[in-house]
Protein backbone atom coordinates (compact mmCIF):
# COMPACT_ATOMS: atom_id res chain seq x y z
CA UNK A 1 0.00 0.00 0.00
CA UNK A 2 2.50 2.32 0.81
CA UNK A 3 3.76 2.07 -2.76
CA UNK A 4 1.32 3.32 -4.03
CA UNK A 5 -0.19 6.50 -2.95
CA UNK A 6 2.44 7.85 -0.67
CA UNK A 7 5.49 5.90 -2.71
CA UNK A 8 4.11 8.30 -5.30
CA UNK A 9 3.69 11.41 -3.49
CA UNK A 10 7.10 11.34 -1.26
CA UNK A 11 9.35 9.23 -3.97
CA UNK A 12 10.56 6.91 -1.55
CA UNK A 13 11.34 5.01 -4.37
CA UNK A 14 11.11 1.81 -2.45
CA UNK A 15 10.29 -1.69 -4.94
CA UNK A 16 7.11 -3.03 -4.97
CA UNK A 17 6.71 -6.38 -3.81
CA UNK A 18 5.11 -6.65 -7.22
CA UNK A 19 8.21 -5.71 -9.22
CA UNK A 20 10.45 -8.02 -6.54
CA UNK A 21 8.27 -11.01 -7.55
CA UNK A 22 9.24 -10.58 -11.10
CA UNK A 23 12.91 -9.67 -10.83
CA UNK A 24 13.05 -13.29 -8.88
CA UNK A 25 11.11 -15.59 -11.02
CA UNK A 26 13.37 -13.69 -14.05
CA UNK A 27 16.31 -15.23 -11.98
CA UNK A 28 14.70 -18.72 -10.74
CA UNK A 29 13.76 -19.34 -14.48
CA UNK A 30 17.42 -18.47 -15.67
CA UNK A 31 18.86 -20.86 -12.97
CA UNK A 32 16.42 -23.48 -13.09
CA UNK A 33 17.30 -23.51 -16.95
CA UNK A 34 20.99 -24.16 -16.39
CA UNK A 35 20.25 -26.92 -13.89
CA UNK A 36 21.33 -30.51 -15.44
CA UNK A 37 20.18 -33.91 -14.81
CA UNK A 38 22.51 -36.62 -13.33
CA UNK A 39 21.72 -38.41 -16.36
CA UNK A 40 22.89 -35.85 -19.30
CA UNK A 41 25.94 -35.02 -16.84
CA UNK A 42 26.98 -38.81 -16.88
CA UNK A 43 25.77 -39.30 -20.59
CA UNK A 44 28.34 -35.97 -21.41
CA UNK A 45 31.21 -37.24 -19.22
CA UNK A 46 31.40 -40.27 -21.23
CA UNK A 47 31.35 -38.73 -24.90
CA UNK A 48 34.42 -36.18 -23.17
CA UNK A 49 36.11 -38.95 -22.38
CA UNK A 50 36.00 -41.18 -25.75
CA UNK A 51 37.26 -37.99 -27.31
CA UNK A 52 40.07 -37.24 -25.15
CA UNK A 53 41.15 -40.80 -24.88
CA UNK A 54 40.95 -40.38 -28.74
CA UNK A 55 44.29 -38.35 -28.18
CA UNK A 56 45.37 -39.31 -25.04
CA UNK A 57 46.12 -42.20 -22.22
CA UNK A 58 43.91 -41.17 -19.32
CA UNK A 59 42.70 -42.35 -16.33
CA UNK A 60 38.88 -43.08 -16.48
CA UNK A 61 38.01 -43.72 -13.26
CA UNK A 62 39.48 -40.21 -11.63
CA UNK A 63 37.86 -38.53 -14.31
CA UNK A 64 35.69 -35.77 -12.72
CA UNK A 65 33.04 -33.60 -14.36
CA UNK A 66 31.17 -30.85 -12.29
CA UNK A 67 29.30 -27.66 -13.09
CA UNK A 68 30.74 -25.48 -10.46
CA UNK A 69 28.34 -21.93 -10.28
CA UNK A 70 28.84 -18.57 -9.06
CA UNK A 71 26.50 -15.91 -8.77
CA UNK A 72 27.14 -14.43 -12.58
CA UNK A 73 28.18 -17.53 -14.51
CA UNK A 74 28.41 -21.36 -14.43
CA UNK A 75 31.54 -23.06 -15.69
CA UNK A 76 31.82 -26.63 -16.57
CA UNK A 77 34.73 -28.30 -15.00
CA UNK A 78 36.76 -31.56 -15.90
CA UNK A 79 39.73 -32.99 -14.36
CA UNK A 80 41.38 -35.90 -15.34
CA UNK A 81 45.14 -36.87 -15.06
CA UNK A 82 46.83 -37.46 -18.46
CA UNK A 83 48.73 -40.25 -18.43
CA UNK A 84 50.31 -39.99 -21.82
CA UNK A 85 49.87 -38.51 -25.13
CA UNK A 86 49.27 -40.76 -27.81
CA UNK A 87 51.70 -41.71 -31.00
CA UNK A 88 48.88 -42.47 -33.52
CA UNK A 89 45.66 -40.15 -33.64
CA UNK A 90 42.87 -42.78 -33.78
CA UNK B 1 -30.27 -42.84 -16.90
CA UNK B 2 -32.98 -43.55 -19.32
CA UNK B 3 -31.65 -45.56 -23.09
CA UNK B 4 -34.10 -42.57 -24.77
CA UNK B 5 -31.66 -39.72 -23.66
CA UNK B 6 -28.37 -41.30 -24.49
CA UNK B 7 -29.41 -41.68 -28.19
CA UNK B 8 -30.51 -38.03 -28.34
CA UNK B 9 -27.60 -36.88 -27.31
CA UNK B 10 -25.67 -38.98 -29.81
CA UNK B 11 -27.87 -37.22 -32.80
CA UNK B 12 -25.08 -34.76 -33.34
CA UNK B 13 -22.80 -37.30 -34.31
CA UNK B 14 -24.19 -38.14 -37.09
CA UNK B 15 -24.55 -34.44 -38.81
CA UNK B 16 -20.55 -34.07 -38.11
CA UNK B 17 -20.08 -36.66 -40.55
CA UNK B 18 -17.50 -39.21 -40.17
CA UNK B 19 -14.39 -37.15 -41.55
CA UNK B 20 -14.78 -34.77 -39.39
CA UNK B 21 -12.50 -35.10 -36.18
CA UNK B 22 -12.30 -33.50 -33.20
CA UNK B 23 -10.14 -31.03 -31.49
CA UNK B 24 -7.98 -32.62 -28.33
CA UNK B 25 -7.27 -29.75 -25.96
CA UNK B 26 -5.33 -30.36 -22.38
CA UNK B 27 -5.84 -28.32 -19.93
CA UNK B 28 -2.40 -27.91 -17.55
CA UNK B 29 -0.58 -25.85 -15.07
CA UNK B 30 2.07 -27.96 -13.44
CA UNK B 31 1.57 -26.18 -9.99
CA UNK B 32 -2.29 -27.55 -8.24
CA UNK B 33 -5.00 -25.29 -6.86
CA UNK B 34 -4.69 -22.27 -9.66
CA UNK B 35 -8.05 -23.18 -11.19
CA UNK B 36 -7.75 -26.02 -13.99
CA UNK B 37 -10.47 -27.53 -13.05
CA UNK B 38 -12.71 -24.58 -13.02
CA UNK B 39 -11.12 -23.86 -16.19
CA UNK B 40 -12.21 -27.07 -17.65
CA UNK B 41 -15.40 -26.64 -16.67
CA UNK B 42 -15.99 -23.59 -17.30
CA UNK B 43 -14.70 -23.99 -20.71
CA UNK B 44 -16.40 -27.31 -21.87
CA UNK B 45 -19.82 -25.30 -20.75
CA UNK B 46 -19.07 -22.13 -22.69
CA UNK B 47 -17.90 -24.52 -26.28
CA UNK B 48 -20.89 -26.49 -25.61
CA UNK B 49 -23.27 -23.44 -25.50
CA UNK B 50 -21.64 -22.08 -28.36
CA UNK B 51 -23.09 -24.99 -29.83
CA UNK B 52 -20.27 -27.53 -29.94
CA UNK B 53 -19.95 -31.22 -28.83
CA UNK B 54 -17.89 -31.22 -26.08
CA UNK B 55 -16.29 -33.60 -23.83
CA UNK B 56 -14.42 -32.74 -20.52
CA UNK B 57 -12.18 -35.63 -19.54
CA UNK B 58 -10.98 -35.49 -15.91
CA UNK B 59 -7.39 -37.01 -15.62
CA UNK B 60 -7.07 -36.66 -12.03
CA UNK B 61 -7.11 -40.41 -11.43
CA UNK B 62 -7.43 -41.38 -8.01
CA UNK B 63 -8.39 -37.77 -7.32
CA UNK B 64 -11.36 -36.68 -9.50
CA UNK B 65 -12.98 -33.45 -9.00
CA UNK B 66 -14.34 -32.10 -12.14
CA UNK B 67 -17.20 -34.38 -11.68
CA UNK B 68 -18.45 -32.73 -8.24
CA UNK B 69 -17.50 -29.10 -10.03
CA UNK B 70 -20.06 -29.99 -12.96
CA UNK B 71 -22.47 -30.96 -10.16
CA UNK B 72 -22.57 -34.41 -11.54
CA UNK B 73 -20.95 -36.52 -9.30
CA UNK B 74 -24.34 -38.56 -9.07
CA UNK B 75 -24.77 -39.64 -12.27
CA UNK B 76 -21.18 -41.58 -12.42
CA UNK B 77 -21.46 -45.24 -13.28
CA UNK B 78 -18.06 -45.77 -15.81
CA UNK B 79 -15.35 -43.99 -15.40
CA UNK B 80 -12.07 -43.02 -18.15
CA UNK B 81 -10.07 -45.94 -16.76
CA UNK B 82 -12.86 -48.12 -17.85
CA UNK B 83 -13.35 -46.63 -21.42
CA UNK B 84 -9.31 -46.47 -22.07
CA UNK B 85 -9.39 -50.40 -20.83
CA UNK B 86 -12.07 -50.96 -23.42
CA UNK B 87 -14.69 -52.40 -20.67
CA UNK B 88 -17.21 -50.00 -21.74
CA UNK B 89 -18.09 -48.09 -24.58
CA UNK B 90 -18.34 -43.71 -24.95
CA UNK B 91 -21.86 -43.87 -24.88
CA UNK B 92 -21.46 -45.37 -21.29
CA UNK B 93 -18.88 -43.54 -19.96
CA UNK B 94 -19.73 -40.10 -20.85
CA UNK B 95 -22.38 -38.70 -19.01
CA UNK B 96 -24.71 -36.45 -20.70
CA UNK B 97 -24.82 -32.84 -18.96
CA UNK B 98 -28.76 -32.91 -18.77
CA UNK B 99 -28.50 -28.30 -18.66
CA UNK B 100 -26.52 -27.49 -21.29
CA UNK B 101 -26.64 -29.59 -24.71
CA UNK B 102 -23.55 -31.15 -26.27
CA UNK B 103 -21.75 -31.11 -23.36
CA UNK B 104 -20.44 -33.86 -21.63
CA UNK B 105 -18.28 -35.48 -18.87
CA UNK B 106 -16.08 -38.27 -18.89
CA UNK B 107 -15.04 -39.06 -15.43
CA UNK B 108 -11.76 -40.08 -13.52
CA UNK B 109 -11.22 -43.49 -11.77
CA UNK B 110 -11.28 -42.85 -8.23
CA UNK B 111 -10.20 -46.14 -6.98
CA UNK B 112 -7.39 -46.58 -9.58
CA UNK B 113 -3.37 -45.13 -8.97
CA UNK B 114 -2.00 -42.51 -11.74
CA UNK B 115 -0.38 -45.38 -13.25
CA UNK B 116 -3.71 -47.24 -14.21
CA UNK B 117 -3.17 -46.12 -17.52
CA UNK B 118 -0.17 -45.17 -20.11
CA UNK B 119 0.37 -43.23 -22.98
CA UNK B 120 -0.90 -45.87 -24.92
CA UNK B 121 -4.08 -45.92 -23.71
CA UNK B 122 -4.54 -42.36 -24.01
CA UNK B 123 -3.99 -42.68 -28.08
CA UNK B 124 -5.91 -45.02 -28.60
CA UNK B 125 -9.07 -43.58 -26.14
CA UNK B 126 -7.79 -39.83 -27.98
CA UNK B 127 -8.28 -41.73 -31.23
CA UNK B 128 -12.01 -42.92 -30.22
CA UNK B 129 -13.63 -39.24 -28.91
CA UNK B 130 -12.21 -37.70 -31.66
CA UNK B 131 -15.21 -39.81 -33.92
CA UNK B 132 -17.97 -38.95 -31.29
CA UNK B 133 -17.16 -34.90 -30.44
CA UNK B 134 -15.98 -31.99 -31.47
CA UNK B 135 -14.38 -30.80 -28.78
CA UNK B 136 -11.95 -32.77 -26.11
CA UNK B 137 -11.22 -30.89 -22.83
CA UNK B 138 -8.63 -32.58 -20.90
CA UNK B 139 -8.13 -31.89 -17.21
CA UNK B 140 -4.24 -32.55 -16.17
CA UNK B 141 -3.26 -33.62 -13.00
CA UNK B 142 -0.73 -31.60 -11.30
CA UNK B 143 2.63 -32.61 -11.61
CA UNK B 144 4.97 -33.86 -14.11
CA UNK B 145 4.64 -37.23 -13.43
CA UNK B 146 2.97 -40.15 -15.74
CA UNK B 147 -0.59 -37.97 -15.13
CA UNK B 148 0.97 -35.47 -17.30
CA UNK B 149 2.56 -37.32 -19.89
CA UNK B 150 -0.69 -39.53 -20.31
CA UNK B 151 -2.79 -36.17 -20.75
CA UNK B 152 -0.80 -34.16 -23.23
CA UNK B 153 -0.61 -37.67 -25.27
CA UNK B 154 -2.47 -37.01 -28.74
CA UNK B 155 -3.10 -33.70 -27.38
CA UNK B 156 -3.43 -31.42 -30.37
CA UNK B 157 -3.59 -27.70 -28.29
CA UNK B 158 -2.63 -26.97 -24.56
CA UNK B 159 -4.00 -23.84 -22.16
CA UNK B 160 -1.65 -23.54 -19.13
CA UNK B 161 -3.72 -22.09 -16.36
CA UNK B 162 -1.53 -19.44 -14.11
CA UNK B 163 -2.17 -17.87 -11.21
CA UNK B 164 0.52 -14.67 -10.71
CA UNK B 165 2.14 -16.20 -7.83
CA UNK B 166 5.82 -16.58 -8.48
CA UNK B 167 5.31 -20.40 -7.65
CA UNK B 168 2.52 -21.15 -10.10
CA UNK B 169 4.28 -18.79 -12.97
CA UNK B 170 7.92 -20.99 -12.05
CA UNK B 171 6.23 -24.38 -12.31
CA UNK B 172 4.17 -22.98 -15.65
CA UNK B 173 7.32 -22.16 -17.19
CA UNK B 174 8.51 -25.82 -16.60
CA UNK B 175 4.87 -27.18 -18.12
CA UNK B 176 5.81 -25.07 -21.39
CA UNK B 177 9.30 -26.10 -21.40
CA UNK B 178 8.13 -29.74 -22.09
CA UNK B 179 4.98 -29.35 -24.26
CA UNK B 180 7.32 -27.45 -26.53
CA UNK B 181 9.42 -30.43 -25.74
CA UNK B 182 6.31 -32.59 -27.61
CA UNK B 183 5.64 -29.78 -29.83
CA UNK B 184 2.86 -28.10 -28.91
CA UNK B 185 2.87 -24.79 -28.46
CA UNK B 186 0.57 -23.66 -25.47
CA UNK B 187 -1.68 -20.38 -24.82
CA UNK B 188 -1.63 -18.69 -21.21
CA UNK B 189 -4.92 -18.25 -19.29
CA UNK B 190 -3.48 -15.59 -16.29
CA UNK B 191 -6.42 -16.75 -13.73
CA UNK B 192 -7.61 -14.78 -10.52
CA UNK B 193 -6.12 -11.38 -11.20
CA UNK B 194 -6.95 -9.00 -8.48
CA UNK B 195 -6.49 -5.63 -10.32
CA UNK B 196 -6.45 -3.46 -7.08
CA UNK B 197 -3.69 -5.61 -6.13
CA UNK B 198 -1.68 -5.02 -9.32
CA UNK B 199 -2.47 -1.36 -9.35
CA UNK B 200 -0.66 -1.08 -5.85
CA UNK B 201 1.71 -2.94 -6.87
CA UNK B 202 1.26 -6.15 -4.66
CA UNK B 203 0.65 -8.50 -7.16
CA UNK B 204 2.38 -9.66 -10.76
CA UNK B 205 0.55 -8.12 -13.78
CA UNK B 206 -0.73 -10.58 -16.44
CA UNK B 207 2.07 -8.52 -18.63
CA UNK B 208 4.73 -9.10 -16.06
CA UNK B 209 3.46 -13.41 -16.08
CA UNK B 210 3.48 -12.61 -20.20
CA UNK B 211 6.69 -11.24 -20.19
CA UNK B 212 8.52 -13.60 -17.80
CA UNK B 213 6.71 -16.69 -19.56
CA UNK B 214 7.04 -15.40 -23.08
CA UNK B 215 3.63 -17.46 -24.49
CA UNK B 216 0.86 -16.22 -26.24
CA UNK B 217 -2.27 -15.23 -24.09
CA UNK B 218 -5.37 -16.67 -24.61
CA UNK B 219 -7.67 -15.01 -21.52
CA UNK B 220 -7.57 -12.88 -18.32
CA UNK B 221 -10.07 -14.07 -15.50
CA UNK B 222 -10.34 -12.00 -13.07
CA UNK B 223 -10.43 -13.15 -9.19
CA UNK B 224 -14.34 -13.70 -8.76
CA UNK B 225 -16.12 -14.56 -5.33
CA UNK B 226 -18.91 -15.71 -7.48
CA UNK B 227 -16.66 -18.87 -9.44
CA UNK B 228 -16.68 -20.47 -5.70
CA UNK B 229 -20.40 -19.74 -4.95
CA UNK B 230 -20.88 -21.64 -8.61
CA UNK B 231 -19.08 -24.36 -7.27
CA UNK B 232 -20.27 -24.33 -4.22
CA UNK B 233 -23.42 -25.42 -6.15
CA UNK B 234 -22.08 -27.72 -9.15
CA UNK B 235 -23.49 -24.66 -11.45
CA UNK B 236 -21.80 -23.27 -14.38
CA UNK B 237 -20.21 -19.28 -13.75
CA UNK B 238 -20.44 -18.64 -17.49
CA UNK B 239 -24.17 -19.06 -16.92
CA UNK B 240 -23.63 -16.53 -14.43
CA UNK B 241 -24.28 -13.51 -17.11
CA UNK B 242 -22.96 -10.78 -15.32
CA UNK B 243 -19.88 -12.21 -13.42
CA UNK B 244 -16.76 -11.25 -14.86
CA UNK B 245 -15.21 -14.95 -14.88
CA UNK B 246 -17.62 -16.17 -16.47
CA UNK B 247 -17.68 -13.20 -19.39
CA UNK B 248 -13.95 -13.85 -19.20
CA UNK B 249 -14.56 -17.97 -19.81
CA UNK B 250 -16.85 -16.95 -22.48
CA UNK B 251 -14.61 -14.97 -24.31
CA UNK B 252 -11.79 -18.11 -24.21
CA UNK B 253 -14.24 -20.41 -25.65
CA UNK B 254 -15.05 -18.04 -28.38
CA UNK B 255 -10.95 -17.91 -29.36
CA UNK B 256 -10.65 -21.20 -29.22
CA UNK B 257 -13.51 -21.81 -31.31
CA UNK B 258 -11.25 -19.32 -33.71
CA UNK B 259 -12.37 -16.09 -33.42
CA UNK B 260 -9.85 -14.03 -32.83
CA UNK B 261 -11.47 -10.67 -33.33
CA UNK B 262 -12.91 -11.63 -29.48
CA UNK B 263 -10.45 -9.17 -27.14
CA UNK B 264 -8.67 -10.51 -24.06
CA UNK B 265 -10.45 -7.76 -22.06
CA UNK B 266 -7.60 -6.60 -18.93
CA UNK B 267 -9.34 -6.39 -15.78
CA UNK B 268 -9.66 -2.79 -14.52
CA UNK B 269 -9.58 -1.43 -11.06
CA UNK B 270 -12.89 0.32 -10.68
CA UNK B 271 -11.87 3.78 -9.24
CA UNK B 272 -14.77 4.63 -7.35
CA UNK B 273 -16.06 8.11 -6.57
CA UNK B 274 -14.33 11.39 -7.30
CA UNK B 275 -11.11 10.99 -5.79
CA UNK B 276 -10.36 7.99 -7.40
CA UNK B 277 -11.07 9.52 -10.63
CA UNK B 278 -8.61 12.38 -9.87
CA UNK B 279 -6.08 9.75 -8.27
CA UNK B 280 -6.55 7.52 -11.40
CA UNK B 281 -6.17 10.64 -13.75
CA UNK B 282 -3.15 11.92 -12.37
CA UNK B 283 -1.78 8.65 -12.06
CA UNK B 284 -1.40 8.28 -8.13
CA UNK B 285 -3.31 4.80 -8.23
CA UNK B 286 -4.27 4.61 -4.12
Amino acid sequence: MKNGFFGKIFGTGKESTRDIAKKRLQFALIYDKLEVSDEILEALQKDIVDVISKYFEIDKSSLKLDIERQDDLSALVLNTPILSAKRKFG
Amino acid sequence: MAGSEIKLSFISKQKRGADLKGKVIVITSGKGGVGKTTTTASLGAAIASLGKTVAVVDMDIGLRNLDVVMGLENRIVYNVVDLAHGRCQVKQAAIRDRRIEGLFLIPASQSDNKNALNTDDMARLTKKLREEFDYILIDCPAGIEQGFENSVTGADEAIVVCTPEVSAVRDADRIIGLLYARSITPKLIVNRIVPYMVVNGDMLSHKDVEDVLSVELIGLVEMDDRVIAATNTGSYIIDDKTSKAGQAYTRIAKRILGDLTVPIKEPIYDQKGLWGKITSKLGIKK
